[in-house]
């Protein structure tokens, strides 16, 4: 082949010719000019590992040289694995017969958009929040954290417009100018996990339990941190008081 | 299978097989040539000896007698061979001797007996290559292909490229030809003759292969015609067997609820079509209110379980109800308007299309694996809007369903990802709220039209999935794809509901009857065949067309059925008798579109060629004249009326039709992709 400025059919390579006559003799008329190469690509990487397995079954024959039973061994394995084709037809038929057999089920009126079970549906959320710790950072001065009572407060310090807390939570919060180093010191934040006294109208007390909070969350004030129950004694007629001038505000949240 | 083969070789044709069978064949009844054996078992393919013992006893035997043909488990497990009937040299004497034969034969039989051609040279072609015997199946092959039809020649270029054994391994379709039977319709005169050439003793190998893998459905009356005969081949099973179309069809319509139309001015008065419900009555009951008595072709409304109709669905009947008191009554006077949808920079590669029922929505399905939801009319699309904004709405008040649209975020276009391989087919609910779509990927994936997400992926068929169609009354829809198969889905089960197996290739085209109790699937085999969706069967097979079918269509009143393929015919098919009674041609390439006009007057067609032609479907479909012969064989004479029927084609700017549909007014609405090419 002289070197032709133009890619013309007949300077192309001899496996191109070939390819392009096996779609002629298929009946394939059109087609655009990349297929071709598609095909080419298509059947050397098949040759290639056809030829590749062959060599891995006749060196496992421990024979001396690939022949054509090797070939066919290799060409059955990957058909099966590669260019599965549709199941036979007895066993279509015979599936069929069985799900047929089975009376259409009624269908309950009313019941609303008719979808599978849940887990077969694409409607559940497919992301998670992470945990609520950078949220509470992130707002200075209102801790987001849900039923979480920190320290001496002990009520809820999300509330901004309770008094003395959210003075607390300023300060707190005031403070921390100073670059703290709280890895040492000790946070107590009473949870009061149960209360005796039924005071229902708290939702939020007694729900959190293990709590984990960031050090560096909390003002240089030392706050112990107690995850198991605290016994509310002392504390309790603080809280009890604040829960009183809470009520109001809970409604609000 | 060495040693077997040997043994029918040498010793002479004919006897050999006899010799060589063990004595003990007590299963191989009386193997009458006509034996019915309907039953498609893989059993045959470890082929049957097919009992030639039996054949020196069946000299004068009962034609067309009910004879069943057991297959012999036993035999050929132990053969496992395809029947070797012969000295494989001697083949292409069997064939040109057979040849001669027809060609030498009266003109009226002469037609009938070429039937055999066909089918002959594929099986025998078919046991040289699995035999192995690859140059004489090769010279075979060069000698007489070029006499068969015309027709087959795309199976025969396939056939040409199965050489040797291990290529008909992985190739289904050629399997499933080897083990079904061939179905011919020859006259008992013709076949008279036939059997007795092929009883004389050097002809018998032909005779062998005929009772094995043919099946003569004889019928008593005149041999047809070449012209009749072609109108009904081409189906890679040959015709369809009488009995396969002899049961009985509900094809009439289900009967329309009653309900308080409400009143409007501008309602007309007086306008109280058949079947519609009367104003200013408020009775509720259907039962004996309507002159109508119940059409004996219908269906029992409780036949398939049916969802109820909600409010919604009820508003959406009285605005039919009104625009149909509008629509332009069609006729070859009156043709209707055609307004085009062009798909233009569609280089995604437009490949599905589907339109609402009201027409306010058009969708697009792609070969880059979106499907595009366009709003037709001025108003937008509008999903919901997010919970958080939910929570924050009044919901006492009147409007409250327009509040829970989101108005930010409406467009005349929204986009679906999802998919993962181009989408073959949609289709959108009757009640406007979800979509369907199907794929390549093998699933089909129900979206919800409120909120513009994907809600569940049904997966069942593994292989790309061709064609899905919602029913008309909405919650089940069904699919047909490349396993050969079509499903039934209801939108509530993640697992068919219904599996109808029995096509020999890809179903590529799916629909419902009008009254959701049957569908018809088309397929790559060229049958049209039409299902019971309450047991699963096969009521009717339809043969005729000569390549896949790709557009399927029924008539609104449920009788009839419209069919186009890639070989440019629309075929015309009465359900109730199963009978072809029309053939519309005049397409020069594949009809992918068809729709009948809203009351059935009209059938549009669009087609690869890049034109929408409009038939006269009441001239077709009048005198059906159905005499006792035409229902007992099925043959009917099928007048050249293609140019009285064609009203109009319509060119488009190299545009071919995807899609067509009728508006509730009786407006042509046709969709496509511009093609610069």
């Amino acid at each position: 082949m002289e070197a032709a400025k133009m890619a013309s059919p007949k300077s192309a390579p001899k496996d191109a010719q070939v390819m392009a006559q096996i779609l002629k003799d298929m009946g394939i008329t059109e087609y655009e000019p990349r297929v071709i190469n598609q095909m080419l690509e298509f059947a050397y990487r098949y040759v290639t590992t056809i030829l590749e397995d062959a060599k891995i079954y006749s060196s496992h024959a421990k024979k001396s040289s690939v022949d054509a039973d090797d070939v066919r061994l290799a060409i059955q394995c990957r058909t099966d694995q590669s260019f599965t084709s549709p199941p036979p037809r007895d066993f279509l038929l015979d599936i069929a017969r069985q799900k047929n057999q089975t009376p259409l089920p009624l269908i309950k009126p009313y019941s609303g958009p008719r979808l599978p079970p849940d887990r077969y549906c694409l409607t559940a959320p497919n992301y998670r929040l992470k945990s609520l710790q950078k949220k509470v950072s992130s707002t200075a001065g209102r801790i987001t954290v849900p039923r979480l009572s920190v320290g001496a407060v002990s009520s809820r310090p999300s509330t901004p417009t309770l008094g003395t807390p959210s003075a607390q939570t300023v300060s707190v919060s005031a403070k921390v100018g100073a670059p703290v180093s709280l890895a040492g010191q000790r946070f107590t934040v009473q949870i009061p996990s149960s209360q005796p006294t039924g005071k229902s109208a708290t939702p939020t007390t007694p729900t959190v339990q293990n709590v984990l909070i960031n050090p560096s969350l909390i003002g240089p004030k030392n706050i112990l941190i107690t995850t198991n129950m605290v016994p509310p004694g002392a504390a309790d007629p603080n809280p009890l008081k604040r829960k009183h001038e809470d009520d109001d505000d809970y409604d609000a949240l | 299978i060495g040693g077997n083969v040997a043994a029918v070789a040498t010793s002479s044709p004919g006897v050999a097989a006899v010799a060589a069978l063990p004595p003990g064949k007590g299963e191989a009844r009386g193997h009458c040539g006509v034996g019915p054996s309907s039953r498609r078992e893989p059993r045959e393919v470890g082929s049957p000896f097919s009992s030639p013992s039996s054949k020196t006893t069946h000299s004068g035997d009962v034609i067309g007698g009910a004879v069943v043909v057991e297959d012999q488990p036993d035999v050929s497990a132990v053969l496992s061979a395809y029947n070797q009937q012969g000295d494989p040299t001697l083949y292409e004497e069997y064939y040109s001797g057979l040849k001669h034969f027809i060609e030498c034969s009266l003109d009226c039989h002469r037609a009938e007996l070429s039937q055999l051609f066909y089918p002959l040279f594929v099986h025998m072609y078919l046991e040289l290559v699995y035999n192995q015997h690859e140059s004489e199946a090769k010279s075979f092959f060069e000698r007489f292909h070029g006499d068969q039809e015309c027709y087959y020649q795309d199976d025969l270029r396939v056939l040409s490229s199965l050489t040797k054994k291990e290529h008909m391994k992985g190739n289904e379709t050629m399997l499933d030809f080897r083990t079904s039977k061939f179905v011919l319709r020859i006259s008992r005169d013709s076949y008279q003759l036939l059997k007795r050439h092929l009883q004389e003793k050097q002809n018998n190998q032909i005779w062998n292969i005929v009772q094995e893998h043919l099946y003569i459905d004889i019928f008593d009356g005149m041999p047809r015609s070449k012209q009749q005969i072609d109108a009904m081949v081409g189906s890679l099973a040959g015709e369809a067997k009488r009995e396969a179309n002899k049961a009985k069809v509900f094809f009439g319509l289900l009967k329309e609820p009653e309900f308080d139309v409400p009143l409007d001015d501008e309602d007309e008065e007086g306008e109280n079509e058949e079947g519609k419900p009367k104003k200013k009555k408020p009775k509720k009951d259907n039962v004996g209110s309507k002159s109508k008595k119940q059409d004996p072709n219908a269906p029992p409304q409780n036949r398939i379980p049916l969802p109820e109709l909600k409010d919604s669905d009820k508003l959406d009947k009285v605005m039919n109800m009104k625009e149909a008191a509008r629509r332009v009554r069609l006729g070859p006077e009156c043709l209707p308007s055609i307004c085009f949808y062009t798909f233009l920079n569609a280089y995604q590669g437009l490949t599905a299309v589907d339109i609402t029922d009201d027409s306010s929505m058009i969708v697009g399905g792609f070969a880059d694996s979106t499907v595009r939801v366009w709003s037709v009319t001025p108003k937008k699309l509008r999903s919901v809007k997010t919970a958080a904004d939910l929570s924050l709405i009044d919901k006492e008040s009147d409007d409250v369903l327009e509040r829970i649209m989101d108005e930010k975020t409406a467009s005349e276009l929204k986009i679906l990802y999802g998919h993962s391989g181009p989408v073959y087919g949609t289709s959108f609910s009757p009640d406007r709220n979800y979509l369907l779509s199907c794929s390549e990927d093998g699933t089909v994936r129900l979206w919800s039209l409120q909120t513009f997400t994907c809600l569940v992926g049904y997966k069942g068929h593994n292989y790309p999935v061709w064609d899905t169609q919602f029913s008309p009354y909405g919650y089940y829809f069904v699919s047909g794809g490349h396993d050969r198969v079509a499903r039934l889905w209801a939108t509530d089960h993640y697992q068919p509901l219904r599996i109808f197996a029995g096509h020999l290739a890809d179903v590529t085209c799916t629909r419902f009857h009008p009254n959701s109790n049957y569908i018809a699937t088309g397929s790559a085999d060229r049958t049209i065949r039409l299902w019971d969706v309450l047991n699963g069967n096969c009521v009717r097979i339809f043969t005729g067309h000569k390549g896949p079918i790709h557009s399927l269509a029924f008539s609104p009143n449920g009788r009839f059925l419209a069919t186009g393929a890639t070989d440019g015919r629309v075929l015309l098919w009465d359900i109730g008798h199963g009978l072809m009674v029309g053939e519309l041609k005049g397409h020069t390439d594949t009809i992918y579109a068809l729709r009948f006009s809203r009351d059935g007057e009209i059938l549009a067609s669009g087609s690869m060629d890049n034109t929408v032609r409009l038939w006269d479907a009441v001239k077709a479909f009048e005198d059906l004249e159905t005499d006792d012969f035409t229902t007992a064989t099925g043959h009917i004479n099928l007048p050249e009326n293609s140019q009285d029927l064609l009203l109009g084609t319509y060119m488009t700017k190299s545009t071919p039709v995807v899609h067509l549909h009728f508006t509730r007014r009786n407006l042509l609405l046709a969709a496509g992709a511009y093609s610069s090419q």
